[in-house]
């Protein structure tokens, strides 16, 4: 804005130079050729009425002062200079011999446009004009510019801001509409009413944005599909063994079998957990079918569950629960990030170890175990699905699923889990995504 | 016991009617939403079983319009999706219980049996008796052959669950949803280590067993008499 008022200023101010300079070069044309008609005539005069007549008509024309032209100055003189009639009292620095012409001055401040001439072999004229007083009308045109231009400016700057507030509001409401990001909002920018550049572009955003989504769609159809289609054999087969074990109870395989059935439980539970995860991040930041959750009654009934687990794997278990902590969401699916903390500290804790778990509000869920720890490295690859780089142990087996699910319910609900700077013994915080942002 | 149950896949329903006759109870099918409303008007039934997904309707639509009309059978939905959600609509919309297919059939009788003995009042005695086994549910005490036995508060829990679907299977699923709340089997081994204590405590003093593990399903409670 402000630079478009001052490209306007200097502009204006270039154009009023320029009629300045056309207005003072025409008035000087002007009083030229008033000074040469001038002469031409007195020199008639003389021609035709002798030294007498034109010094009478020398001092006519001293006698009268023009209203809208610059005064005129005459001097007659003899050849060496000596005035004989006219209001001048020095012969100036102009060859009456050429006919010279110039500027010379009258008095002290005064200038005028001057010509000099030989009318007879001893006598010489010289004529003088001073230059209308143009003063009034350059001080006007000024004024004008000064005005008008101001006002020109005033409009300008005012169209640039108004422009500018146009397009940050069009911005904004683009930007708002990608950040909601759902179906008719990016419709309505797909198809904007009356469009302009910045519809033209947001158009297309929009529209790349809807095939990306759709592209998205249809992989989490497919591999839903893939893991539900895989699922349902797997349950057929379980059944098929479960039959083979009622059947006949001394079955010598037996074992073998019921091992086989904990396998199968595994893959459906990964199945599924691949399923949960898939759905909650197609869910983040979606509020629908939230409700305030219990947040403090359900960690407590899960530590309580947890309690005599850890009494007979000889852990000391401690936790310290808020109480009246409310986190709107889905119950089962915050319950399943405590579990899963859980699950993976009871897992690597080292033995007489003590877990931690502590609720604030906020809320801030600080879950504690004194194993081997996370090194610095593995910290973010820990919530990847399918990671299993710290079972080195071949007795601890799990899914590689149970912490990327727990990532993936956190964030459906806005909020935040990581791994917090600790070792030895692995610290997980759960904390609103803002927060964590901050830290 | 006497069950509806609606459900379009015929390959599905012959499967039902096996396990539910094994079990030497009753069992009405129809194919469709509409004739599965009309024949829960017409007939008293002590159970529903409804598939969610019908070829000419929602199971969803039709619980809503067998609550609004006031009938008040126990349902059981069964759905494809397994989802939370999913299960959370079905709670809503008036069910009783949700069973993601596929589903192990001892699974689907332990729950049909669950909603019917919820339905028919049993749990809501102030004593429930069992064999050997009392249970007081206000004063929240167990007894054994007259014997006390002192139970935390979370084992009372699971003692009452048991004596509530005494003589039946109850499976880990069942345990995991009604006593402490969860929809899934968690990787630590609470419901191991829970049935554990109660059994050691329930057992203890006494020459026969309380709790019999029925492999990889679940657990049933026993009459607690010598043989």
């Amino acid at each position: 804005m402000l630079l478009s008022a001052v490209l306007s200023a200097v502009l204006l101010a270039g154009l009023w130079w320029i009629t300045d300079q056309t207005i003072r070069d025409s008035f000087g044309a002007s009083a030229r050729e008033g000074v040469d008609v001038d002469l031409t005539g007195l020199v008639d005069i003389y021609a035709s009425g002798g030294q007498a007549e034109l010094e009478q008509r020398i001092a006519d024309r001293l006698a009268m002062v023009p209203i809208d032209a610059g005064r005129a100055h005459y001097l007659l003189a003899d050849r060496s200079g000596n005035p004989i009639a006219g209001d001048l009292a020095r012969w100036p620095d102009l060859d009456p011999q050429i006919s010279e012409s110039g500027m010379i001055a009258i008095g002290s401040r005064t200038h005028a446009y001057a010509r000099a001439t030989l009318i007879s072999e001893d006598l010489a004229l010289l004529v003088a004009h001073e230059p209308p007083d143009r003063a009034f009308l350059l001080t006007r045109v000024g004024l004008v510019f000064l005005l008008g231009g101001a006002v020109f400016v005033g409009c300008i700057a005012l169209f640039a801001q108004v422009a500018n507030v146009r397009v940050r509001a069009k911005v904004a409401r683009v930007g708002e509409a990608f950040r909601r990001s759902d179906e008719p909002a990016l419709d309505r920018l797909a198809a904007p009413e009356r469009p302009d550049e910045i519809d033209q572009i947001a158009s297309q955003a929009s529209q790349a944005v809807k095939r990306a989504r759709q592209l998205m769609l249809a992989y989490r159809e497919t591999s839903e599909q893939i893991a539900h289609e895989i699922r349902t054999p797997l349950m057929h087969l379980d059944s098929r063994i479960q039959k083979a074990i009622a059947q006949d109870p001394a079955l010598a395989a037996r074992a073998n079998l019921v091992e086989a059935r904990g396998d199968i439980k595994r893959l459906v539970a990964m199945l599924e957990a691949l399923l949960d995860i898939a759905s909650s991040k197609a869910q983040t930041g979606d509020t629908r079918g939230m409700k305030p959750v219990d947040f403090s009654a359900s960690v407590r009934q899960i530590c309580e569950l947890y309690q005599d687990s850890a009494d007979e794997a000889g852990y000391r278990f401690e936790w310290d629960v808020a109480g009246g902590v409310i986190v709107p969401g889905d119950e089962a699916q915050l319950g399943r990030i405590v579990t899963n903390l859980l699950d993976n500290a009871f897992k690597y804790n080292r033995p007489g170890g003590a877990i931690r778990v502590t609720l604030e509000p906020g809320p801030r869920l600080v879950v504690t175990d004194e194993g081997p720890g996370i090194a610095q490295a593995e910290r973010e690859k820990v919530f990847e699905r399918f990671y299993r780089g710290r079972d080195t142990d071949p007795d601890i087996q799990g899914s590689g699923m149970g912490l990327a699910l727990a990532r993936a319910i956190a964030e459906r609900h806005q909020l935040s889990l990581r791994v917090a700077p600790t070792h030895p013994g692995a610290t997980f915080i759960l904390a609103p995504a803002a927060d964590m942002r901050d830290a | 016991m006497k069950i509806l149950y609606v459900e379009d896949d015929p390959r599905a329903a012959r499967e039902m009617e096996d396990i539910v006759r094994r079990e030497g109870d009753t069992i009405a099918v129809e194919t469709n939403g509409a004739d599965g409303l009309k024949r829960a008007g017409l007939e008293s039934f002590d159970v529903i079983v409804m598939d969610r997904m019908l070829g000419d309707a929602d199971g969803l639509d039709i619980v809503r319009r067998l609550r609004g009309s006031a009938i008040s059978t126990p349902i059981l939905m069964l759905s494809a999706l397994g989802r939370t959600s999913e299960r959370a609509e079905g709670l809503e919309a008036g069910a009783d219980d949700y069973l993601a297919k596929p589903f192990e059939a001892i699974e689907l009788v332990a729950r049909v049996r669950a909603l019917h003995r919820r339905a028919s009042g049993r749990e809501h005695s102030a004593v429930i008796l069992f064999g050997a086994f009392e249970c007081h549910v206000k004063a929240r005490t167990a007894f054994r052959d007259n014997r006390h036995i002192p139970l935390s508060p979370r084992e009372f829990e699971l003692f009452r669950y048991f004596m509530e679907n005494a003589g039946e299977v109850v499976t880990r699923e069942m345990l995991l949803r009604d006593v402490w709340n969860m929809s899934f089997d968690p990787q630590t081994n609470v419901v191991d280590v829970n049935i554990g204590r109660l059994r050691r405590k329930l057992e203890e003093g006494f020459d026969s067993p309380a709790l019999e593990t029925v492999w990889g399903t679940g657990y049933r409670l026993l009459q607690g008499r010598g043989q």
